[in-house]
C-alpha cells in the first residue's frame, strides 16, 4: 500500500514535470542561439492552445495539431521581430526582457477578449478513463504527454544535429560572430529559433490542455514554473530541462503528500535558490565565461 | 454685429429651453441604481447571471409604471472581481452617478473593500451573491449607527452548517476530509466547516489546501484516501473543484463530494463532466418550475437571454428578488433618500413574493440576512445540470420556505 502510494505520486509527478520540462525546453531553444528568452512563453502556450480549441471543433484533434504548430511558429517569429531583434541589434541588456513580457501581456488581453476568462474544457482525443498499471493509475493522455514531449525534444535535437539548417543553428549557438563570418545569416537563425520555441510551446499547449483545462490565465503559472525548471536544469542543456522538470514535478507531489499540501511549492523554490547559489548555470549547464 | 449676436443668442436660448423641456417630459427623472459585479473573468458566470436577473426585474417594474411613478435606471459597472476596481466603482457610482442604492457583489473581497464608501455616504447596498459572513456584520450597530448593507444570499455560516449537517447527520459519514483553496474564500470557509464539525463532535480526518490554477490534485486526494476519508467537503471555485472530481476518477477512488454552493458553477459542471455527477451543494434556488412564480421567472430569463441552462441560477434568482425587495422599500419610504430607504428595508411591512422565497419582514435593525438556514435546499449535479437532491424539498408545502423568526 505504501509503496503503491509512492509509485502513484512519482507517476503523477512525472506527468506534471514533463509539462514543465517541455515548456522549459522552449526557453532553452532561444537562449542557445541568442542568449535571450521569451518571457511570454507561457502566453505563447496559452494562445496556441486556445487557437487549438477553436480549430479542433472543425477538424478533430489530430488534424488540428499541424495547424496549431504552424500558428505557433508564426507567433514566435512575430515575438522575435517585434520584441527581440531590436534589442539584439543595439546589444541592449534588458530591452528584450521588457519587450517579451509586454508582448505576453498583450497576448493574454487578446485571448481574454476573444475567448473570455473562464477555464474551458478541451476535448480529449483519448478515453478519459484511467489505465491501471500494477495498481498505479495513469490517464492515457498523461502517457501521451510524456511520450509526445520526449518525441518532440528528440525531433528538435535531431533536426539541429543532422540537417544543414540545424547545423547553422548549432553554429550560431556556439559562436554567433564566427557563424556570421562563415556566411550564416544569424539573425534569420535567431528568428527561426524563436519560431521553433513557440512551436514547442504550441505543441505543449494542445498536449496538456485536455488534462489541465485551457483559458487565458493558464500560461502565467506554467510559464513561471517552467522558468524555475530551466534555471534548475540549466538553460544550455536540452537534457537538463527534462531532468529539471521531473525533479520539480516529483518534488511537488511528494512534498504535498508527505509534508503538507500547503507547502507544495516550497521545496521546488528552495531547490531553485540552492542551484542559483552553488551552480548558477544549472545542474546540467555548462558555465559560460563571459568575455568582456 | 450686435444684432446678429443677439439673434444668435436668442436662438440658442430657445433651442436650449426646448431640449430641456423635451427631456424632462420624456424621462421623468429616473431613479438611478448602481449594479456592480464581475461581468468578465473567472466569476463572470455568476456576475452575468446576477446582472441579467436584476435587469429582468427592472424591466418588469418599469413596464408596470416604475417606482414612485419614476422608472429605474441601472448604472452597470464591471468590477472584474478586483478589490481595487470595486473601490473605484463605488466612488464613481456615489459621487458622479449619485445612485440611490447599489446592488451587486459576487466576491466577498470586493464587497468588503467597496461597501464602506456606501456606508459613509448612507447609500443602501443590496448584496446579491457574496457569502462572506463578515459582509453584513462589518457595520452592525453599535459599530456604526445604522447598517446600510443587506444580503440576499446564504452566508458561509449557513452553508458550512448545512454541509456538515448533510454529511454527518443525514448521510452518516464519519470521516470527512476538507479540501479548500488558499484564497480568503476557501480558508474562511474551511474555518467555518471545522467549527460546524466540532459542534457535531466529528473530527476532519485531514484538511488539505490547493492553489488557484492547480491542475494536479494527486497529493491532496491521496492524503484524504490514506486517512480513510469517506466523504470530501469542498470550499473552492469551479475549475479547481473540477480537477478534484477528475483527480478522483483518475485515482479510481470515489467518495461523495459535498461542498459550498460553488459546486453549481458551470466551470465545475462542464469541466468535470460525468466525474462531477453526484456532487451536492446548498442552493437558494434550483432551476425548476416548482411554483408558478418560479416558472414565469425561468421562462422569462430563457426568452430574454436565449439560454436553456441559466449559467448560475441562484445568482440570477437572488439578483431578481433583490430588485423587488429594494423597490418595495423605496415605495414604502416614498423617498429616494438613503436613510429613509434603509429604515424601510429594516421594517418592510408588505410581503414581497420572490422566486427564492416570500420576503416577510426580511430585515431588522440587528439582522440584515434575508436567508436563514431553513431556506436553501441541496442541489445535485446530474447530467450537466443542477437538480434538487431531494424532490420533496422543492414540492408541496416545502416549495416556498419562509425565514424563521427569532
Amino acid at each position: 500500500m505504501d509503496f503503491l502510494i509512492l509509485a502513484q505520486l512519482v507517476v503523477s509527478g512525472i506527468a506534471v514535470g514533463m509539462i514543465y520540462g517541455v515548456i522549459a525546453f522552449g526557453y532553452q531553444l532561444t537562449f542557445a542561439t541568442s542568449k535571450t528568452l521569451n518571457f511570454g512563453q507561457g502566453e505563447a502556450l496559452m494562445l496556441s492552445s486556445l487557437v487549438g480549441l477553436t480549430v479542433v471543433q472543425f477538424t478533430g484533434y489530430w488534424i488540428m495539431l499541424p495547424i496549431v504548430l504552424a500558428f505557433g511558429m508564426v507567433q514566435g517569429a512575430v515575438v522575435e521581430r517585434l520584441g527581440v531583434r531590436q534589442a539584439i541589434k543595439t546589444k541592449s541588456e534588458s530591452g528584450w526582457i521588457m519587450a517579451t513580457i509586454a508582448l505576453g501581456i498583450i497576448f493574454k488581453n487578446l485571448a481574454e477578449n476573444i475567448w473570455g476568462r473562464d477555464a474551458l474544457k478541451f476535448p480529449s482525443p483519448l478515453p478519459e478513463a484511467p489505465i491501471g498499471l500494477m495498481g498505479v493509475n495513469i490517464l492515457p493522455m498523461e502517457i501521451v504527454i510524456v511520450l509526445g514531449a520526449l518525441a518532440m525534444m528528440l525531433a528538435v535535437e535531431t533536426f539541429n544535429r543532422r540537417s544543414i539548417f540545424g547545423k547553422a543553428v548549432v553554429a550560431t549557438a556556439n559562436d554567433r560572430e564566427a557563424a556570421g563570418l562563415m556566411g550564416i545569416n544569424t539573425s534569420l537563425v535567431i528568428t527561426f529559433s524563436y519560431a521553433l520555441s513557440s512551436m514547442t510551446a504550441a505543441f505543449a499547449g494542445v498536449l496538456i490542455a485536455p488534462v489541465t483545462l485551457t483559458g487565458a490565465s493558464m500560461g502565467g503559472a506554467l510559464g513561471l514554473k517552467a522558468f524555475a525548471v530551466a534555471i534548475i536544469g540549466g538553460l544550455s542543456s536540452g537534457m537538463g530541462v527534462i531532468v529539471g522538470g521531473l525533479i520539480l514535478g516529483i518534488t511537488e507531489t511528494l512534498t504535498g503528500f508527505y509534508l503538507s499540501t500547503g507547502y507544495k511549492d516550497v521545496p521546488g523554490l528552495v531547490l531553485l535558490l540552492l542551484v542559483l547559489s552553488f551552480k548558477p548555470s544549472g545542474l546540467f549547464g555548462r558555465s559560460a565565461i563571459k568575455k568582456v | 454685429m450686435s444684432l446678429q449676436r443677439r439673434m444668435l443668442g436668442a436662438f440658442a436660448a430657445t433651442l436650449l429651453s426646448t431640449t430641456m423641456l423635451a427631456s424632462s417630459a420624456i424621462a421623468a427623472d429616473p431613479i438611478k441604481i448602481g449594479l456592480t459585479g464581475p461581468f468578465t473573468g473567472g466569476s463572470a458566470s455568476m456576475g452575468v447571471s446576477m446582472r441579467d436577473g436584476v435587469k429582468l426585474a427592472v424591466a418588469e417594474i418599469n413596464k408596470a409604471g416604475g417606482v414612485l411613478g419614476r422608472p429605474i435606471l441601472l448604472v452597470e459597472r464591471d468590477d472584474e472581481a478586483k478589490n481595487e476596481v470595486g473601490v473605484q466603482i463605488a466612488q464613481e457610482l456615489i459621487n458622479k452617478e449619485q445612485v440611490v442604492a447599489t446592488m451587486g457583489f459576487i466576491n466577498t473581497g470586493v464587497a468588503l473593500a467597496s461597501q464602506r464608501f456606501y456606508e459613509e455616504n448612507e447609500i443602501p447596498v443590496i448584496n446579491n451573491v457574496a457569502t462572506g459572513t463578515l459582509i453584513t456584520q462589518q457595520f452592525l450597530p453599535p459599530v456604526s449607527e445604522k447598517n446600510y448593507i443587506f444580503r440576499m444570499s446564504a452566508n458561509d455560516i449557513i452553508q458550512s452548517g448545512m454541509i456538515v449537517e448533510e454529511a454527518t447527520t443525514r448521510r452518516g459519514f464519519k470521516a470527512p476530509a476538507i479540501l479548500a483553496d488558499s484564497t480568503n474564500y476557501g480558508q474562511l470557509g474551511q474555518a467555518d466547516l471545522l467549527k460546524a464539525l466540532a459542534a457535531k463532535g466529528v473530527k476532519a480526518v485531514t484538511t488539505e489546501k490547493f492553489n488557484i490554477g492547480d491542475t494536479d490534485m494527486t497529493s491532496q486526494l491521496l492524503r484524504a484516501k490514506s486517512a480513510n476519508a469517506d466523504v470530501i467537503l469542498t470550499y473552492g471555485i469551479g475549475p479547481e473543484l473540477a480537477q478534484i472530481a477528475n483527480g478522483m476518477a483518475k485515482l479510481g477512488w470515489k467518495v461523495p463530494i459535498i461542498g459550498s454552493w460553488t459546486l453549481s458553477m458551470s466551470t465545475f459542471i462542464d469541466n468535470a463532466g460525468a466525474n462531477g455527477d453526484g456532487a451536492v451543494m446548498p442552493q437558494t434556488f434550483i432551476q425548476s418550475p416548482s411554483t408558478p412564480k418560479r416558472k414565469a421567472f425561468i421562462d422569462a430569463y430563457q426568452a430574454a437571454y436565449k439560454v436553456d441552462r441559466i449559467p448560475s441560477p441562484i445568482s440570477a434568482a437572488q439578483g431578481y428578488d433583490g430588485v423587488y425587495v429594494l423597490a418595495a422599500a423605496i415605495t414604502q419610504a416614498k423617498s429616494t433618500e438613503g436613510p429613509k430607504i434603509q429604515a424601510a428595508l429594516e421594517n418592510l411591512s408588505g410581503k414581497v413574493e420572490g422566486v427564492v422565497t416570500t420576503y416577510d419582514h426580511p430585515f431588522t435593525a440587528s439582522d440584515h440576512e434575508s436567508i436563514t438556514s431553513n431556506i436553501p435546499v441541496f442541489g445535485l449535479v446530474k447530467n450537466g445540470r443542477v437538480v434538487a437532491a431531494r424532490d420533496e424539498d422543492i414540492s408541496g408545502a416545502n416549495a416556498v420556505r419562509l425565514k424563521t423568526k427569532n
